[in-house]
C-alpha cells in the first residue's frame, strides 16, 4: 500500500506541477472532502447493518446461514476458530445478496478475528481476502438499473454472464492463491537458507 | 426480475427481528449496541478514505489515468479486451462511484445494448473496487504487509476482465 500511495501521489503531483499547480491544493481538498461524504454515508449504512447484524449474532441465526458453507470453509481455513468461520460464511452471504454495506463490517471482523497480531497478513487472510475481491454476487442491481435508465431493451441480459464472470474469476483465483502462497513458501525459505549459509561461513573467515 | 430481488431484502430483515423475538434478545439494546460499533469503525476507517481519495483525485485530475490508458490500451486489446474498455479497467480497482461514471460514459458512447456496453457491465458487476478493499479490510490489524496479496489481486482483476470479454462475446 505504501508504495502505491507513494507512487500514485509524487507522478500526480510532478504532473500538476507541469499542467496546473494552482489547483492542486482544490483538488487535494476535493479528495478528502470526498472521504468524509463517504464517512457519513456510511455511519448510516453501518448504524443499520451493524445493528440488525447484533440481533442476527445474538439470536444465533447468523450460525445458520453460515451452516451453508461450512463444509467449503472448512477445508479452506483449516486451523481457523469456529467463530472465524461463520463470520466468513456471514460475509460472503452478505456479498452474494448484493449487500455490501453489511459485508464490509463483517470482513474487517472476519480479518480481526484471524489476526495474532503478526506484521504481515497470513495466508487465510489473503485467501479471504481473493474472494472478496471477486466479489461473488447474484444480481447486480445498480448496473441492471443504470441500464435501464440508459434505454437498453434488455437491461437484465448481464445477469447470466456476470454470474459466470465472477464464478470462473473466483475459482482461478483462488487456485492461483495457493499456487502463489507455494512460490511465495519456497522462495523466503531459499532466503531464510541463505542467510544461514552466510552465518555458517562468515566465522570461518 | 427487480421485482424479486425488491422482496430479498425486508423478508431477511424481518425474520431477522422474528429470530430475534423468539430467542428474547432485547432487540433495541442489540440494536443500539452494534450501532456503536458503527459508529467506532467508521471513525478507524476514515484516515484510509481520505488517502485513497486523495490518490483518486489526483490520479483523475493529473491526466495520469488517461496517459495510462493509452500506453496500455495496446497491451490489454492483446488479451481480448477492447480499447474502449481500457479506461474503465484502470478506474474498476480504485473507485466505485468513478467506474459507474465511467460506465454511464460508454452507455452513451456506444449504446446501452451494444456488445462493449455489455462486457463492460459484466466487468463491472463481476469484479471489486481492489485497492479500497484492500486498504479497508486490513486497516484494524497490526498485519500491514500484504506479501503476494497485491500481485493476486492485480492478476484477479485483468483475469476478470478477460473472462466477462469472452462470455460477452460467446454468450
Amino acid at each position: 500500500m505504501n508504495i502505491v500511495f507513494g507512487l500514485i501521489v509524487i507522478c500526480a503531483l510532478v504532473l500538476l506541477c507541469i499542467q496546473n499547480p494552482a489547483a492542486t491544493m482544490g483538488y487535494l481538498l476535493e479528495g478528502t472532502s470526498e472521504a468524509v461524504n463517504l464517512a457519513l454515508k456510511l455511519v448510516a449504512v453501518y448504524a443499520l447493518w451493524m445493528g440488525m447484524l447484533k440481533i442476527a449474532e445474538r439470536s444465533g441465526i447468523e450460525r445458520g446461514v453460515s451452516r451453508l458453507f461450512r463444509p467449503l470453509l472448512r477445508r479452506m481455513f483449516k486451523g481457523e476458530s469456529e467463530h472465524t468461520q461463520t463470520l466468513i460464511g456471514m460475509n460472503l452471504t452478505a456479498n452474494l445478496l448484493g449487500m455490501g454495506g453489511a459485508a464490509t463490517p463483517l470482513g474487517i471482523k472476519a480479518i480481526e478475528s484471524m489476526s495474532k497480531g503478526e506484521d504481515h497478513a497470513t495466508d487465510s487472510m489473503l485467501l479471504f481476502f481473493v474472494l472478496n475481491l471477486t466479489s461473488v454476487q447474484i444480481l447486480p442491481g445498480t448496473i441492471i438499473a443504470l441500464r435501464a435508465a440508459a434505454g437498453s431493451a434488455t437491461p437484465s441480459d448481464i445477469i447470466l454472464p456476470s454470474i459466470l464472470s465472477t464464478l470462473i474469476t473466483c475459482v482461478i483465483s483462488v487456485v492461483l492463491t495457493y499456487v502463489f502462497r507455494f512460490l511465495w513458501r519456497k522462495m523466503e525459505s531459499r532466503k531464510i537458507a541463505k542467510t544461514r549459509a552466510k552465518a555458517n561461513y562468515e566465522p570461518n573467515k | 426480475m427487480s421485482q424479486i430481488s425488491d422482496y430479498v431484502l425486508p423478508i431477511l430483515l424481518l425474520l431477522v427481528m422474528v429470530a430475534g423475538i423468539i430467542k428474547r434478545v432485547p432487540l433495541f439494546d442489540a440494536f443500539t449496541q452494534g450501532a456503536v460499533e458503527a459508529l467506532r469503525l467508521v471513525a478507524e476507517l476514515f484516515p484510509f478514505f481520505a488517502a485513497i481519495f486523495v490518490c483518486i483525485i489526483l490520479f483523475r485530475t493529473s491526466g495520469l489515468g488517461s496517459y495510462l490508458s493509452t500506453a496500455l490500451g495496446p497491451v490489454l486489446e492483446g488479451v481480448g479486451i477492447p480499447a474502449g474498455l481500457t479506461e474503465l479497467m484502470i478506474i474498476r480497482p480504485l473507485s466505485g462511484s468513478g467506474s459507474l461514471a465511467v460506465l454511464e460514459e460508454i452507455y452513451a458512447l456506444y449504446g446501452a445494448d451494444s456488445s462493449i456496453a455489455r462486457a463492460a457491465s459484466v466487468l463491472v458487476g463481476s469484479s471489486e473496487t481492489v485497492f479500497y478493499v484492500s486498504a479497508v479490510y486490513f486497516s484494524t490489524v497490526p498485519n500491514k504487509k500484504l506479501r503476494y496479496g497485491i500481485p493476486i489481486a492485480l492478476v484477479s482483476t485483468v483475469l476478470g476482465a478477460i473472462v466477462s470479454c469472452l462470455l460477452v462475446r460467446y454468450l
